[in-house]
């Protein structure tokens, strides 16, 4: 097909109800089942019943519920390359439906940049994903994340090429221009480090993670993540240095600082490394332990925010 | 007989070992120490596998001796030259001016040990240790190490029977263990014992002694292992230590196929190491693979989490964490 891009074929399609849904879903998945490709469908619920009363849960689809499939941006991309990887040679056509529930809007704007992600993480894999976005039920700005994410727009019957799409370079770095980042409470405790022995931070932030009630696992992941950023400020930043925590209700928020002025690629730590050799694999991999990690550089130092919730 | 020193320097008092995370060790039945923290009052055991192992080992605890007007008593055929993990370019001693003033005594095991027959005689064992003990003392020696390889004793045709030889064990455990003056080390090739007779051997001892650590900064231990071939990590690996750790792996690997890091006691990874890891491994075909042995749940969920296969010419070796204070196999198969 003309519109497909680099051996990806990633559209948008946007629904007005269950019966619209499947008007345009199930030719879909059918024309992916008959070319015997690896068809997944990660659906929301209410339809995900609805298609599986149309296809039979007992076929060749696998069906996925959004709300479990979509639960960390990084996470989840990370397990959508598997998927593709584990299907091998075969390609893969995917229903991709995420949820937009978020209260918070770090959390809609990581989400839209993830579907923004797929463009690059999928380039070469030949797979072919439908995103349906419902009409009614979405913000329009959720909606306008989707006509920049996607480089084509279905509209139930044919293929538009999407002139508001952009390169998922351009719109990384506009979700890191639009970040707003919440001021730091004053009951928030400082520690800062001057030296490569980074054990006093470890010990400083495990005891907080632990005081703050996060479980045994998650606060070791934010221990290892926080070390990473710290050991990355020390390498490349400039002093001084130091390390914030603070509570914000159920999260406990870890941030670090130093006075350089870090602006990575916007793709860096987003796109899975092949190999711990990779750059990035180190940013990469603090993205993944912690619930979500913030970046902000400016007139007074680089900021590193880690996020997460008991 | 006496078996305290009367020499005025305290030389051993107050080292009392700490683990890496500052925790005092728990009191367990053994005691496990490197060599170089080995005190008076220690009956040691130590079950080499190779015969490196056992140099590096026994090298360092006469060695050590020898250097700090302590005395040493070595029970065997071999003559002062001979003695293990003495001769080689790590240690330059000349072993001659030693035995000539009496700091080093070796004694055949005829005149030390055997009855007029030939045969392992414990009681012989024990007179000759507790003179040996008494004449360091009238010559001011401030301690004296002990030390002899029973591998013969296994190997023998008419070999003893095992309880006589627990029996000498229990009786020199029994004299060296109040003694602030000596030490002992019972050396066996664990090769050539059979497990339960292993066991039993090594439980008739408080101290497991084992190599010197190649790295020890209070956080971060690094020690050889010998089998299998590779170095056990203790403690935690960042960046500040990252250069230590990957010459001692470079060291290790040099010439080597398989290398097994044991992770049994590493309480914390950064993400560099693994950087650091896959580096190393790069190359590194199927067979060759650097083995990663006892993941603690910590560090393994860490590497879950970024895959396996992101971390090419890893192998995930034998599991199982920590069970004491000295993981893995000693003297028992």
């Amino acid at each position: 097909m003309a519109l497909r891009r680099h051996g990806l074929e990633h559209r948008a399609f946007l629904y007005s109800g269950v019966e619209n849904f499947l008007s345009t879903t199930v030719p879909f998945l059918i024309k992916g089942l008959e070319a015997d490709d690896a068809v997944v469908a990660v659906v929301r619920r209410p339809n995900l019943d609805a298609l599986r009363d149309v296809l039979g849960s007992d076929g060749d689809v696998g069906f996925y519920d959004s709300a479990e499939f979509y639960d960390h941006p990084v996470r989840t991309l990370k397990r959508y390359l598997e998927l593709v990887d584990s299907m091998r040679p075969r390609r893969v056509v995917a229903l991709a439906e995420p949820v937009w529930h978020w209260t918070d809007q770090r959390q809609t704007l990581e989400w839209a940049r993830y579907e923004s992600l797929i463009n690059e993480v999928f380039a070469d894999s030949g797979a072919r994903a439908l995103c349906p976005y419902d009409r009614n039920g979405l913000s329009s700005a959720v909606l306008d994340f989707a006509r920049h994410t996607h480089p084509v727009l279905f509209d139930g019957r044919i293929d538009h090429e999407n002139d508001r799409y952009m390169d998922p370079q351009v719109f990384g770095a506009g979700c890191d221009v639009g970040r707003r980042f919440e001021v730091r409470p004053d009951t928030a405790e400082y520690m800062a480090f001057h030296d490569e022995d980074l054990h006093p931070l470890r010990v400083f932030v495990g005891k907080h993670a632990e005081a703050h009630g996060l479980d045994r696992q998650q606060a070791q992941n934010l221990v290892t993540a926080a070390n990473e950023v710290a050991a990355n400020a020390l390498q490349h930043g400039v002093p001084p240095m130091g390390v914030w925590v603070w509570r914000d209700g159920d999260e406990l928020v870890c941030e670090v600082g130093d006075n350089g002025f870090w602006q990575p690629s916007p793709l860096i730590g987003f796109i899975p490394p092949e190999s711990a050799r990779e750059r990035g694999f180190g940013l990469w991999t603090v993205r993944l332990l912690v619930d979500l990690m913030e970046l902000r550089a400016g007139w007074d130092g680089t900021f590193v925010r880690l996020h997460v919730s008991r | 007989m006496r078996w305290a020193s009367n020499s005025s320097r305290a030389a051993y008092s107050g080292r009392t070992r700490t683990h890496v995370d500052g925790h005092d060790m728990e009191p367990t039945w053994f005691d496990k120490r490197p060599v170089g923290e080995v005190r008076p009052g220690d009956h040691a055991w130590l079950a080499y596998g190779t015969p490196e192992e056992r140099d590096r080992v026994i090298g360092a605890f006469v060695a050590d001796a020898l250097r700090t007007e302590e005395k040493v008593v070595y029970v065997t055929d071999a003559p002062p030259e001979r003695l293990p993990g003495l001769t080689g370019p790590r240690t330059r001693l000349d072993l001659c001016t030693y035995t000539a003033s009496g700091q080093l005594r070796v004694i055949p095991r005829s005149r030390a040990c055997l009855d007029g027959g030939g045969r392992f005689d414990p009681q012989r064992m024990l007179e000759t240790l507790n003179t040996e003990v008494e004449r360091a003392f009238d010559e001011g020696f401030r301690a004296v190490r002990l030390t002899t390889d029973h591998s013969w004793l296994m190997r023998e045709p008419g070999r003893p029977d095992l309880h006589r030889v627990l029996g000498c064990e229990h009786q020199v455990g029994d004299a060296v263990s109040p003694s602030t003056m000596a030490m002992a080390i019972c050396q066996v090739d664990r090769r050539l014992c059979p497990p339960d007779q292993l066991a039993a051997l090594r439980d008739t001892h408080e101290v497991l002694v084992e190599v010197n650590p190649e790295f020890d900064d209070g956080i971060l231990r690094i020690t050889r292992t010998f089998e299998p071939h590779g170095l056990r990590i203790e403690g935690e690996l960042d960046a500040a230590r990252h250069s230590v750790f990957a010459q001692q792996l470079s060291l290790v690997a040099h010439g080597r196929r398989r290398v097994h890091l044991d992770f049994s006691r590493l309480g914390f990874i950064d993400l560099g190491t693994l950087n650091l890891l896959a580096e190393h491994a790069t190359g590194l075909d199927e067979r060759d693979a650097l083995v990663l042995d006892n993941l603690p749940p910590d560090v393994e969920n860490v590497i879950e989490m970024v895959g396996w296969h992101r971390l090419p010419g890893l192998a995930r070796g034998r599991s199982g964490a920590a069970d004491g204070p000295f993981p893995g196999p000693e003297g028992v198969a």
